[in-house]
C-alpha cells in the first residue's frame, strides 16, 4: 500500500467502495483495492474545493460601495489577465478571460499547496498537467473552428498548395507537441523543485532547504504565468486573422 | 613516433579493458548497469549547461533592449518569459527522460 496523506485517507475511508466499482466498470481495477484514490487525485479534489469555497466567499461579499480586500485581490487578478489577453489576442478577447483565470488559479493553488507540510502538489504528478493541457488544446481548437468555420484548415496547410500535405503533417505534429511541452514543463518544474529541496534536505536538514523552498515558490508563480501566457498565445493563433 | 606509441598504448589498454569487464560480468551477473548514472550525469550536464548559455544570451539581449527603450518593458518581458520557458522546457525534457531511465 502506498503512503497516504491525511486527506487521501479521509477520502479513501468514505469513497473507496464507489471508486472501486467505477474503476472495475471501466476494466481498470485499482492497484490497491483498499485505497483506490491516489494522493494526487485527492489533492486535486482539495484544490477544486478550496477554489469553490473561495469563489463563493468572494461572490457573496461583492459590493460597489465598500469593496473588501478579497474583492480587490480578485479584481487585480482579473485586471491582469484581462489586460494581458487584450494585448496578445486583440479585439474579441473578453470571452477567453474566464477560462484563462480558472486555469491560472487552479495551477497556482495546485503549485502552492505543495509548500504546506501535510500536502503535496497535484501538479507534481504528470497526469494533472496533462489534463489541463488537453483541456487547453480542445478549447483553442474549438474556438478556432467556431471563429473560422471550415477555413480553419487553412492555418494548417500553408500558402503553397503543392506543399500542403507536408505542411499539414508538420502542423499536426507541432500542435500535438504543444500538449507535450505544456504538460512536461509544468510537471517537471514542480517535480524537479521538490527533488532539489529533498536533495538539499538530505545533505543539511536545518536552514538551507528553506532557500530552495523560496526558489520553489518563485518557480510556482512563474510557471503559472507561463502556462496562462502560452494558452493565450495559442488562442491568439487559433482565433487570429490570417496575415 | 611518440604519438604512435601513445596511440598503441591506448589501444592496448582499451583492448584489455573490455574482456576484463566481460569477465566480471560473467562471474557476478551484473544487476547494476554502471553506464546509466554516468550517462545521466553527462546528459543533464550538457542539457543544463547549453541551456544556461542560451538563457544567458536571452537575458543579455533583454537587459540591453530595456536599457535602450525602457518604455517597451512590458512587451519585452512577455517575450523574455515565453523565450525562457521554451529554452527551459528542453532541459526539462532531458530531466524527465533521465528520470524515467534511471528510476
Amino acid at each position: 500500500m502506498h503512503e497516504q496523506l491525511w486527506f487521501t485517507e479521509i477520502l479513501n475511508r468514505y469513497f473507496a467502495g464507489p471508486v472501486n466499482s467505477l474503476l472495475n466498470a471501466v476494466h481498470r481495477p485499482a492497484e490497491y483495492s483498499n485505497a483506490p484514490i491516489p494522493n494526487f487525485f485527492a489533492m486535486e479534489i482539495l484544490v477544486v474545493g478550496i477554489l469553490l469555497v473561495f469563489f463563493v466567499l468572494v461572490r457573496s461579499r461583492l459590493s460597489v460601495e465598500n469593496p473588501g480586500g478579497l474583492q480587490h485581490a480578485m479584481e487585480g487578478v482579473y485586471g491582469f489577465i484581462d489586460n494581458q489577453s487584450h494585448e496578445i489576442i486583440g479585439h474579441d478577447y473578453k470571452r477567453f478571460t474566464p477560462y484563462l483565470i480558472t486555469v491560472g488559479l487552479f495551477i497556482l493553488v495546485g503549485n502552492l499547496i505543495g509548500l504546506i507540510p501535510g500536502f503535496e502538489s497535484p501538479t507534481a504528478n504528470k497526469l494533472v498537467p496533462l489534463g489541463v493541457a488537453v483541456c487547453t488544446f480542445i478549447y483553442y481548437h474549438f474556438h478556432g473552428i467556431r471563429k473560422h468555420k471550415h477555413h480553419y484548415i487553412k492555418q494548417f496547410v500553408g500558402p503553397v498548395l503543392a506543399l500542403s500535405p507536408l505542411m499539414f503533417l508538420i502542423e499536426v505534429v507541432s500542435h500535438l507537441a504543444r500538449v507535450l511541452s505544456l504538460t512536461v514543463r509544468l510537471y517537471a518544474n514542480m517535480f524537479a523543485g521538490e527533488m532539489v529541496t529533498l536533495a538539499f534536505f538530505s545533505l543539511i536538514p536545518i536552514g538551507v532547504p528553506i532557500i530552495f523552498l523560496l526558489l520553489h515558490l518563485g518557480v510556482s508563480l512563474v510557471q503559472t504565468f507561463i502556462f496562462v501566457v502560452l494558452a493565450t498565445v495559442y488562442l491568439a493563433g487559433a482565433v487570429g486573422e490570417e496575415h | 613516433m611518440r604519438k604512435l606509441t601513445f596511440l598503441f598504448m591506448v589501444i592496448a589498454v582499451l583492448a584489455i579493458a573490455s574482456p576484463m569487464y566481460a569477465q566480471g560480468g560473467t562471474t557476478t551477473a551484473p544487476t547494476f548497469n554502471w553506464a546509466i548514472p554516468i550517462g545521466a550525469g553527462i546528459g543533464m550536464g550538457l542539457a543544463s549547461g547549453l541551456a544556461g548559455m542560451g538563457q544567458g544570451r536571452v537575458a543579455a539581449a533583454v537587459a540591453e533592449s530595456i536599457a535602450r527603450n525602457p518604455g517597451a518593458r512590458a512587451g519585452i518581458q512577455l517575450a523574455l518569459f515565453i523565450g525562457l520557458a521554451f529554452i527551459e522546457s528542453l532541459v526539462l525534457f532531458a530531466f524527465v527522460l533521465i528520470f524515467l531511465r534511471t528510476a
